[in-house]
């Protein structure tokens, strides 16, 4: 038989194959694909175009939707395009504060894509173990902002609360837990043989082509590229902060796994040091703080929940153009902002990491067996809402 | 197969018999157990009648339009002219909390309510009369147990009982 008739049209999805709604149509030969090409789109939301629609600070809850599991980044870039516009910094409690919010979601982030991963290879323990461990960290996220996910933290000028009472002491318990719990994660999981077999070599991603591709954040990292927006365009608080880029060399679906896990003891490190080095001071900017009556300043500093001057409402960008680039726990987010003076930007561009590394799919499916199609999908941490927007 | 791959076997099943004889669970058991959430949890907004001062800074700020201006009827009647107070739709809230944030007189405020069932998407709209009420009350079949939730060096997460 010739290829074209042994081949056959494999749909997987498009209803939820793994971490959201998108299709892949792979063409396999027998036990191996011929060629898969994912088919994006399922979960398209229009966030660039609804944005024009909305005022600026309406625009914080909107971003942060599409990537649920990474809320901080998102946040975090649109506020930066914002102040850039404004032309006004955050005092520098409030960068430490990001810093430590966008840490402690990188955190759980990871544990989810780590998670997803481990249910798709049929490692259910991996999944239940990611996802338990991923609660600590969003009841202290839920601590400091008063949400699980959507914190809606991060706002022109500052973040809107103040350090809870207790919670260094309560961040370092989670820390050490993970700490220790890392040591099982090991034995059980990232050292088993089983999954050992099912990732090393599989989805191997050479550095040239990762960067010949445009791939972002950690699929980058684990091809030996040191790649990382906190150290090539450092914000927040992470000038001050020692840490490292964690890279692997091999570039295969292990090695995307290893960085995710190197990541999060990583995070634990910069966690520590925000924490000892918080600076004392406003966390909002003080032209706002100036906007807010004298009464509701009071109420501030009693409770440390920050008031929104009155101006938010109906908040006027100067005309003009900004970018603004994070690092997520998913690899670097960009926002485009273009203003002419109105309520509304007159343009808003959203780059999500997610949207980069979808050409990883067909890529990196080509003649694989039709069980490494999750183990590479899983690797590459891809959500679609992301990057549908 | 190689030593060094049957002493991870070993390990691996070694790790899974540990947490099978001392498990160290985080689990709520929820609806008989509820959490009690920390100071500042953004749940359903209660309404101040009183000290509202009918700015209108919430509706403009919501990026959901959810909260909205609506004609006080006895009031405008009252005055002979039209005075509008914010409702809140729960059916489009995401809880962001920029209303209570904006709020000049600290009339709205968060609860710690969120378990709420409602039966039509209707009732999910409170008119500003509906919304002086307060928000629900969580019904449960039996009175739940309330607890915190305390993070803990060995098991992650743990849950105590609130007295």
């Amino acid at each position: 038989m010739s290829l074209e008739e042994r081949e056959l049209e494999v749909l997987i999805g498009p209803q939820h194959p793994a971490s959201g709604h998108m299709r892949m149509i792979a063409k396999i030969d027998g036990d191996i694909v011929v060629e898969l090409r994912p088919n994006i789109g399922y979960v398209h939301r229009s966030v660039e175009k609804l944005a024009e629609a909305k005022k600026f600070l309406q625009i914080i809850p909107l971003v942060e939707r599409p990537s649920l599991a990474d809320t901080t980044a998102n946040n975090l870039a649109y506020v930066m395009a914002l102040e850039k516009l404004l032309g006004l910094e955050a005092p520098p409690r409030a960068q430490y504060l990001r810093t430590l919010l966008a840490e402690i979601n990188r955190i759980h982030s990871h544990l989810y894509g780590l998670g997803i991963h481990g249910v798709m290879i049929g490692s259910s323990t991996a999944y239940m173990w990611c996802f338990g461990d991923r609660e600590p960290f969003i009841e202290l996220a839920q601590e400091l902002t008063g949400a699980r996910l959507s914190y809606s933290y991060i706002i022109p000028g500052g973040v809107r609360r103040e350090l809870p009472s207790r919670f260094t002491e309560k961040v370092e318990k989670a820390l050490r837990y993970m700490e220790n719990r890392m040591k099982d994660y090991f034995n059980l999981y990232l050292n088993n043989p089983v999954t050992r077999a099912r990732l090393e070599g599989v989805g191997v991603l050479s550095k040239e082509d990762a960067i010949r591709l445009g791939v972002a954040g950690p699929n980058l990292r684990a091809s030996g590229v040191p790649y990382d927006v906190r150290k090539v365009e450092p914000y927040a608080a992470y000038p001050d902060i020692d840490f490292d880029i964690i890279t692997e060399k091999v570039g295969d679906a292990f090695a995307r796994v290893m960085v995710r896990v190197k990541e999060i003891q990583e995070s634990i490190r910069i966690i520590r040091q925000v924490l000892k080095k918080m600076p004392e001071g406003p966390i909002l900017h003080e032209k706002y703080i100036k906007a807010i009556s004298p009464k509701m300043r009071e109420y501030m500093k009693e409770t440390g929940e920050v008031k929104f001057p009155g101006i938010f409402a109906n908040l006027r960008i100067p005309a003009g153009e900004a970018i603004s680039r994070v690092e997520g726990g998913r690899g670097e987010v960009i926002f485009h902002i273009i203003s002419d003076g109105k309520m509304s930007p007159y343009r808003m561009r959203m780059v999500t990491p997610s949207f980069r590394n979808v050409i990883l799919f067909e890529h990196l499916n080509r003649g694989v067996r039709v069980a490494d199609i999750p183990a590479i999908y899983g690797s590459l941490d891809y959500f679609p809402p992301e990057a549908d927007r | 197969m190689s030593v060094d791959k049957t002493i991870r076997h070993v390990k691996a099943l070694a790790t899974g018999i540990k947490y099978l004889v001392s498990s160290k669970r985080m689990t709520l058991m929820y609806p008989d157990e509820i959490e009690e959430f920390p100071d500042g949890y953004r749940g359903m907004i209660k309404y101040n009648w009183d000290t509202c001062i009918k700015c209108g800074l919430c509706a403009m700020v919501c990026p959901a339009d959810a909260m909205k201006m609506y004609i006080s009827k006895e009031e405008s009647e009252e005055g002979k002219k039209p005075v509008r107070r914010p409702g809140i739709n729960y059916a489009r809230c995401v809880f962001c909390g920029f209303c209570v944030a904006i709020c000049p007189t600290n009339s709205l405020k968060f609860t710690k309510v969120h378990d709420v069932v409602y039966n039509t998407l209707e009732e999910q709209v409170y008119p500003p009369e509906k919304f002086r009420e307060g928000v629900p009350k969580p019904q449960y079949k039996k009175k739940p147990k309330k607890m915190r939730a305390i993070l803990d060096e060995e098991r992650g997460l743990r849950y105590e009982p609130v007295e």
